[in-house]
């Protein structure tokens, strides 16, 4: 496919509509009455301050709840420069528009560092002080009464007047939507969008998100300006009772309702916001009532607005453009500059708990760098470090000779590192391509409105196209990101990441959740970017991919390097095996009798759920039967925990059945299949982190009326470390502590069937031998439970029966005896040989 | 004397922000979403309460009951209305439509209630007590001991119930929450009925004081959000310090510099306090999960 | 037409019958062919929906007692045609334009906001429609500058009331020290200007001009510091919820101070708002419908009491200045179009001017309009009264 196509355009049919919609108003607004003139005016107006709000909300998606203030500076500086001095219209509004921009800049100053709800607060404080401070300024605004008597502009003689006025406003309106226009589809709107999806991973490509946010509160306030400074004359008087908070709240919903961040949204938002209540008029006294009702009925129709509704139901997509195989991008095509990453005595903690202590190592350039370590070691806090999120305590990082460790993270991805993030942070709105471009840009945006040469485009494009092909894309480039599939995001996460032509490579588990093959895959990318000079440095757990790509591998524990080495000698190293493969850990199974399992008490049949499109979980079938223990087995993201939050409700929704005891669980919603009788202890343990040991083991029995304090006792005798720390926040447990406290939570709801996920996850040797007595106990006493555990060994050790999932499906089933003697389950589980 | 009357009616009105924005941080605790127009709930529970306990001439103390049972009833309605439809979706159109609902409710009070303001009597709020040498009235000096009492009640109710601890294990871990059995949902309604009945309590308190009318919450809202900001939305005590130091300061700037000034010095204080202190002054600065 | 414009109409013709359903409570009669178009904007929600309700009620029963007389220029009725103005300028003046333009009303009738009607005013000047004030009390709004002037009004002036409320703290509390206490919206904005004026005029000097928000719960800071400052008498604007925080202020304060007021506690139950203490404020009216009636008064009170439910008698007209204002004005327009023969603008202007005696609620009006005087109620037009047990009563008849 020719380049040429790569950038939006204009599409000719929407555009024509447009046009003839505008000149349609403009002429009738030419021969109308005194009435529909200044409706249309007023309609005019309120479009220019609501494309000007779209930059901020729709691009951006910063909101304002102050909009009236620059609207009212607009048409106070007009009001005052065109009745108080010489100054004309023509130089009054630019003025005019030009201070209202750089009062919005300035309000970006405390406004960009602060977000949701906060960011609200401060905009409103504003439009009041603007509101305010008009009525007291009394010799600059004429107070309360304002100023009256405005003059009309007039051009060669010729007095504009009201129709004058209003033609000169859809001119404007016109102007600034075609500028708007251009601005989405430039780098600074890409950026915004950027900022807008993901203001972390902006960063994480060398977009500075305070720059961004201060243009787009700039360029909406100056719009706002603008609107303001037309109202004036157009009015002819300005009063503060005409900027109150309602007004703003109107502004937004403008944007709202018409659809933030289409480039017509506000055109469309405005006429509805103005022409409404003009249509309800009649209803004198009862207009506001009938147009807050309309107004919920409309945001109830059309949340994400009337022109993205509209898309969703006409829209057509652009043709598919799949990358091509022609340019692949040559391992040195990477051309990266061949420099080490020298991290020394890195340090920080949080709280009082030191995360990284004293972490020291190189990762050399065209060489894979594995930091391992099991969970809550520091590994992800070391990227942090290294990516600029986190500014360490003490410590240098040095990418070749430059130090890295005051600078803020997107002065660290211009300097050359790039990154990709445990849950794929992608730009969702934006196209595969369009994530591609704007990571090349390196913070270098231009100006904007104005595009980059046509040859650097094309250059961006090509480069965008061979990185794609690269990294293994085969899809659509023209798709939006949120809609791919997790490979794709995974695969796009990297090569967005190289698109910043990056010195260094940081990887936060990339192969998380993937199939085999695409693990694979990611080995040999990551494999050609090392040999292109990148110097990679990966965290992941999947320990075969680790020990087949690594040059030196890393292991930290408790944010402390316990060595360091080739794949070879930390495989060999016995501290490693201590603290990270669980060697050692061996539970005693007791032997026991047990009666003979009894009535089929979980059925699951044809078991489909999954995340939008992708299903996870496809036909799944097991049963469980009274007083029996089973094992579901797996390597990550095979589907293990969305089936267990499936049978628990917390997935929905799901097709196929969950029979239990009778019962239809799959449409229940959880509290309900809690009262079923069915408990899951969550992966993570999940406590509730500010209640005490003792709150929350009581909440675990919240459904029940009968639960007795000689019960809870019998449960602390059961897990003694948890008496001790009874009154104690569960927060401050350790992970082990915290684990048994899951457990004790779930068992305080007498659960007929007892789901554990993942209970051994991120725990020390010593405490998951622990924890498998606890089960094994449970076990004797002839407890229904569903175990899902990355202890293979240990799990087919406890119980009877067994499942082995892999991609969604279940690919085996036996005693648990069979599974353990079957070859398959280690390669499918373990991933070696 | 200036100063002791600024603080009296200070606290005063700080305690019914600080009301007011508890409403706020319960609702966003639960939710992250807050009803943009507490002012309307305010205003209704003084609307509620004048028309049993006036209107009807029931007895004080039945009327409030009823005017905050409508309150929390309000509230659910609110949730189910404004809040729920958007907040399932993952929108944001709750904000604009928790206006909406405020506007709609403002104007069919108008309409049902009657355009004049009305005057509350309540026994409390007549005659007048001499403190540090000015006069308040009791209710004036009963209001800031309510508001501390009811957020007192409610540190209680989440700390030492069964009910209370549910709704700070919504707050604290949602699906763990699920997986005890608790209705997340319910607990969610609940969250904002418990708010428009903490903003009912305020309007009733405020009315004898005051007066009722259809309009009287709108401004009050506005600057319970403010309070509710500036403490923090994330914690109830901040938020409450945060609504008497909103009040005081208001009172010392009306008393230093006039009432024409208080709206532009507290609101650019507001600015400056989040700027120097983007979660609030008693929030807890969260760390930034990467 | 555009599309936009007739979709506009379509949806407006909709609404209106969907507002006819309603069953508004002043659904307007059935009237016969060619009505007279009279335009009313004012705020009808809000905090000053109450005002413009009045305004209405005034307007309705003239037009209905007008309309059961056979109409005027030989039979043509009057149509009252309402629209909020939301109580902001902004959407006063889409209003005006409206009724203006679109509905061609013969003259428009301003509602209570001071701004909203001074941006009203170039629009009517400019189209050449007769505008009428029954409210708004703001001097520049008939004195505007036009020539010709289509701005009239039957209501007190800021200014006038302003020296009327010195001159009767002068005479009947000895005032040498005011201090005055307005409200901080464009009404106390004005006044402020008016009773700098008129004490300026008179060399005397306030001890203090203090203002406060109509949402303040508490006025004691501001009343404290006039105190302190020597005041030995208060001047008040506000309405009539903001008057009534001042005098229960001053109950707290134990400060026994003459207030002398602008009409704003007549705007509703100010005994009921202010306490026992509201007595003491005395507040200039235009009208009082307590006491003995004039048989206009008798008239209308009984007309209002038939047309309305809420009305059982002279306590239910609140306020009372709306009502009575309203109605006198609705009546000089009556003549003023009977006289011009027609309902051209100009010609009802001129029609104004050469109304000779109309007998009215709040006076007999002679003259009452000239090319020089747009006001038709002056100075000796205005009653000092008091509210005594929820009746607003002249001064000296209770002690």
């Amino acid at each position: 496919m020719s380049v040429s196509g790569t950038m939006p355009r204009l599409g000719l049919l929407p555009t024509a509509l447009v046009v003839v919609c505008f000149l349609g108003i403009a002429g009738f607004a030419a021969v109308a009455n005194g009435y529909y003139v200044f409706v249309i005016g007023t309609l005019a107006l309120t479009a220019i301050v609501g494309i000007g709000l779209n930059v901020l909300l729709g691009l951006t998606g910063q909101v304002s709840f102050g909009h009236v203030g620059f609207y009212a500076i607009g048409a106070y500086a007009v009001a005052i420069l065109t009745t108080k001095t010489d100054i004309a219209f023509w130089l009054a509004l630019p003025i005019a528009a030009v201070l209202a921009g750089v009062t919005g800049a300035l309000l970006a100053l405390p406004a960009v560092r602060v977000k949701g709800p906060y960011l609200a607060m401060v905009t409103i404080a504003f439009g009041f002080i603007v509101e305010h401070s008009a009525v007291e300024w009394r010799d600059l605004t004429g107070g309360q009464n304002g100023i009256m008597g405005i003059p009309s502009p007039s051009a060669m003689g010729i007095a504009f007047g009201e129709r004058g006025v209003t033609l000169l406003a859809i001119l404007i309106a016109a102007i600034l939507l075609y500028a708007f226009w251009r601005l989405s589809v430039s780098s600074w709107g890409h950026a915004m969008r950027a900022v807008k999806d993901s203001e972390t991973a902006a960063e994480s490509i060398g977009l500075n998100p305070v720059a961004i946010k201060t243009v787009a509160f700039g360029l909406s306030a100056f719009c706002a300006g603008i609107a303001g400074g037309l109202f004036a004359p157009l009015s002819s008087f300005v009063t503060p009772s005409t900027f109150t908070f309602l007004q703003s709240i109107l502004f937004v919903l403008v944007v709202m309702v018409g659809g933030a961040g289409t480039v017509t949204g506000p055109i469309i938002g405005a006429v509805v916001v103005v022409l409404l209540p003009e249509a309800l008029a009649g209803l004198a006294e009862y207009r506001l009532l009938f147009f807050g009702g309309l107004m919920l009925l409309v945001l109830w129709v059309a949340p994400q607005g009337i022109v993205g509704a509209a898309a969703r139901l006409f829209g057509r997509r652009a043709a598919a453009w799949n990358a091509s195989a022609q340019a692949p991008v040559r391992a040195g095509a990477l051309h990266s500059q061949r420099r080490p990453l020298i991290l020394e005595n890195l340090s920080i903690s949080f709280g009082g708990l030191q995360a990284v202590n004293g972490l020291a190592f190189t990762a050399d350039p065209g060489a894979v760098t594995s930091l391992i370590g099991p969970n809550g070691a520091g590994k992800t806090t070391v990227l942090n470090m290294l990516s600029g999120f986190y500014r360490p305590d003490s410590g240098t990082i040095h990418l070749g000779v430059q130090a890295l460790e005051r600078r803020p993270a997107y002065y660290a991805a211009r300097a050359g590192i790039a990154r990709t993030y445990q849950t794929s942070q992608l730009f969702g709105s934006m196209t595969v391509l369009d994530n591609l471009v704007i990571a090349q840009s390196q913070g270098r945006l231009g100006v904007p409105l104005f595009r980059a040469e046509r040859a650097a485009r094309r250059d961006a494009v090509l480069r965008a196209e061979a990185l794609a092909t690269f990294v293994g894309y085969r899809g659509d480039l023209l798709r939006r990101a949120a809609d791919l599939p997790h490979v794709d995001r995974r695969l796009l996460e990297i090569a967005r990441a190289l698109a910043t032509a990056p010195a260094a490579l940081l990887l936060d588990e990339p192969a998380a959740g993937l199939s085999r093959e695409d693990k694979e895959h990611v080995g040999k990318l990551l494999r050609e970017v090392a040999v292109g000079g990148v110097a990679v440095l990966l965290v992941e757990h999947d320990m075969s991919l680790v020990m087949g790509i690594s040059d030196h591998v890393v292991v930290i524990d408790a944010g402390a390097r316990i060595a360091a080495g080739s794949p070879q000698d930390v495989q060999q190293d016995p501290a490693v095996k201590q603290a990270y493969l669980g060697e050692g850990a061996r539970a005693e199974v007791a032997a026991t009798e047990r009666r003979a399992p009894g009535e089929r008490m979980l059925e699951v049949g044809r078991l489909t759920a999954g995340y939008g499109a992708e299903p996870v979980l496809r036909e799944v079938g097991l049963d469980v039967r009274e007083r029996e223990m089973v094992a579901v087995l797996g390597a990550n993201g095979a589907g293990k925990s969305t089936l267990m939050r499936a049978l628990a409700g917390l997935h929905r929704p799901v097709t196929g059945s969950i029979a239990f005891q009778g019962a239809e669980l799959g449409d229940m919603p959880t509290h309900r299949v809690v009262a079923q009788g069915v408990a899951l202890v969550p992966e993570g343990r999940q406590v509730f982190p500010e209640l005490t040991v003792l709150d929350n083991i009581r909440l675990g029995a919240f459904l029940r009326k009968d639960a007795t304090d000689a019960e809870l006792d019998e449960l602390l005798e059961r897990f003694p470390r948890l008496r001790e720390r009874l009154h104690q926040r569960a927060g401050l447990l350790s992970g082990g502590e915290q684990q048994m406290l899951a457990i004790a939570r779930g068992l305080m709801a007498k659960p007929k069937l007892l789901l554990l996920d993942e209970p051994s996850l991120g725990l020390a040797p010593a405490v998951i031998a622990e924890l498998f007595r606890v089960l094994d106990r449970l076990r004797q006493e002839e407890a229904t439970i569903l175990l899902v555990d990355q202890m293979a060994g240990l799990a087919l050790a406890l119980s009877d029966r067994a499942y082995v999932m892999d991609t969604g499906v279940v690919a085996a089933s036996g005693t648990a005896a069979e599974i353990a003697a079957d070859g398959a389950l280690e390669r499918a589980y373990l991933g070696s040989s | 004397m200036l100063f002791a009357s600024a603080l009296v009616s200070g606290l005063g009105l700080g305690s019914m922000y600080g009301l007011l924005a508890l409403g706020f941080y319960i609702t966003y605790s639960v939710s992250s979403t807050v009803n943009f127009s507490q002012g309307s709930s305010m205003m209704l529970g003084a609307v509620f309460a004048y028309t049993f306990a006036v209107t009807y001439g029931w007895p004080l103390a039945p009327a409030i009951i009823m005017a905050l049972v409508l309150c929390a009833l309000y509230g659910v309605v609110v949730e189910r209305v404004a809040i729920r439809p958007f907040a399932l979706r993952g929108s944001s159109a709750w904000l604009m439509a928790t206006v909406a609902i405020g506007i709609v409710a403002d104007n069919a009070v108008l309409f049902t209630f009657g355009k004049e303001p009305r005057g509350f009597p309540m026994p409390l709020a007549s005659g007048s007590v001499q403190i540090l040498g000015i006069g308040v009235s009791p209710l004036q000096l009963a209001i800031p001991v309510i508001g501390l009492a009811l957020a007192g009640l409610l540190h209680f109710f989440s700390r030492k119930t069964r009910l209370g601890k549910a709704m700070l294990a919504v707050v604290q871990n949602r699906d763990a929450a699920r997986l005890m059995g608790i209705n997340v949902s319910a607990a969610v309604s609940l969250a904002f009925a418990v708010s428009t009945v903490f903003a009912g309590v305020a309007g009733i308190m405020i009315a004898p004081l005051f007066n009722v009318h259809s309009d009287m919450g709108t401004l009050f809202g506005l600057k319970a959000f403010a309070v509710a900001i500036l403490g923090g939305i994330t914690s109830a005590w901040g938020v409450m310090i945060a609504g008497l130091l909103f009040g005081v300061v208001e009172g010392l700037i009306t008393a230093g510099l006039g009432s024409t000034y208080t709206h532009i010095l507290t609101f650019a204080l507001v600015i400056v306090a989040l700027a120097l202190r983007p979660n609030g002054l008693f929030g807890r600065a969260e760390v930034k999960k990467v | 037409m555009t599309r936009i414009d007739k979709a506009a109409w379509r949806r407006r013709s909709v609404l209106k019958l969907g507002a006819f359903a309603i069953g508004a409570g002043l659904a307007l009669p059935a009237l016969a062919a060619d009505p007279i178009k009279i335009g009313l904007t004012t705020a009808l929600s809000g905090q000053s929906a109450r005002a413009g309700e009045a305004i209405t009620r005034g307007l309705t029963i003239a037009v209905e007692e007008l309309n059961a007389n056979g109409g005027v220029l030989g039979g043509r009725k009057f149509e009252l045609i309402r629209r909020d103005d939301e109580a902001t300028p902004a959407k006063g003046v889409i209003a005006a334009r409206e009724l203006v333009f679109k509905e061609k009303v013969a003259v428009l009738f301003g509602g209570l906001d001071t701004p909203v009607s001074l941006a009203i005013v170039p629009i009517m000047n400019q189209a050449k429609v007769p505008f009428i004030g029954p409210w708004a009390a703001g001097t520049p709004i008939t004195k505007n500058g036009a020539n010709p002037n289509y701005v009239f009004r039957v209501s007190a002036v800021d200014e006038i009331v302003d020296k009327a409320m010195l001159q009767y703290a002068q005479k009947n509390f000895n005032t040498k020290k005011p201090g005055l206490i307005l409200i901080n919206n464009p009404w106390g904005e004005s006044n402020e200007k008016g009773l700098r004026a008129a004490m300026a005029a008179k060399d005397v000097k306030p001890a203090g001009i203090e203002k406060f928000e109509s949402n303040d719960i508490d006025v004691v800071p501001q009343l404290t510091r006039l105190k302190e400052a020597g005041a030995d008498t208060l001047f008040m604007v506000g309405n009539v919820g903001p008057s009534a925080q001042v005098v229960k202020s001053l109950d707290r304060m134990g400060w026994d101070v003459p207030i002398v007021s602008h009409w704003g506690p007549a705007g509703g139950r100010f005994s009921e708002l202010a306490g026992p203490n509201a007595k003491k404020v005395h507040f200039v009216q235009t009208y009082s419908f307590f006491g003995k009636q004039t048989p206009v008064g008798e008239k209308v009170m009984k007309a209002l009491m038939a047309k309305y439910s809420d009305i059982k008698g002279p306590d239910d007209v609140t306020p009372a200045v709306g009502v009575a204002n309203a109605y006198d004005a609705m009546m000089l327009v009556a003549q003023a179009i009977q006289i011009a023969g027609s309902t051209d603008g100009d010609a009802i202007r001129q029609g104004f001017y050469k109304i000779d005696k109309y007998e009215g609620l709040i006076k007999t009006y002679v003259k009452p309009f000239s090319p020089k005087v747009h006001d038709a109620i002056t100075e000796n037009d205005y009653v000092w009264t008091q509210f005594i047990d929820g009746k607003i009563l002249p001064v000296g008849m209770v002690k």
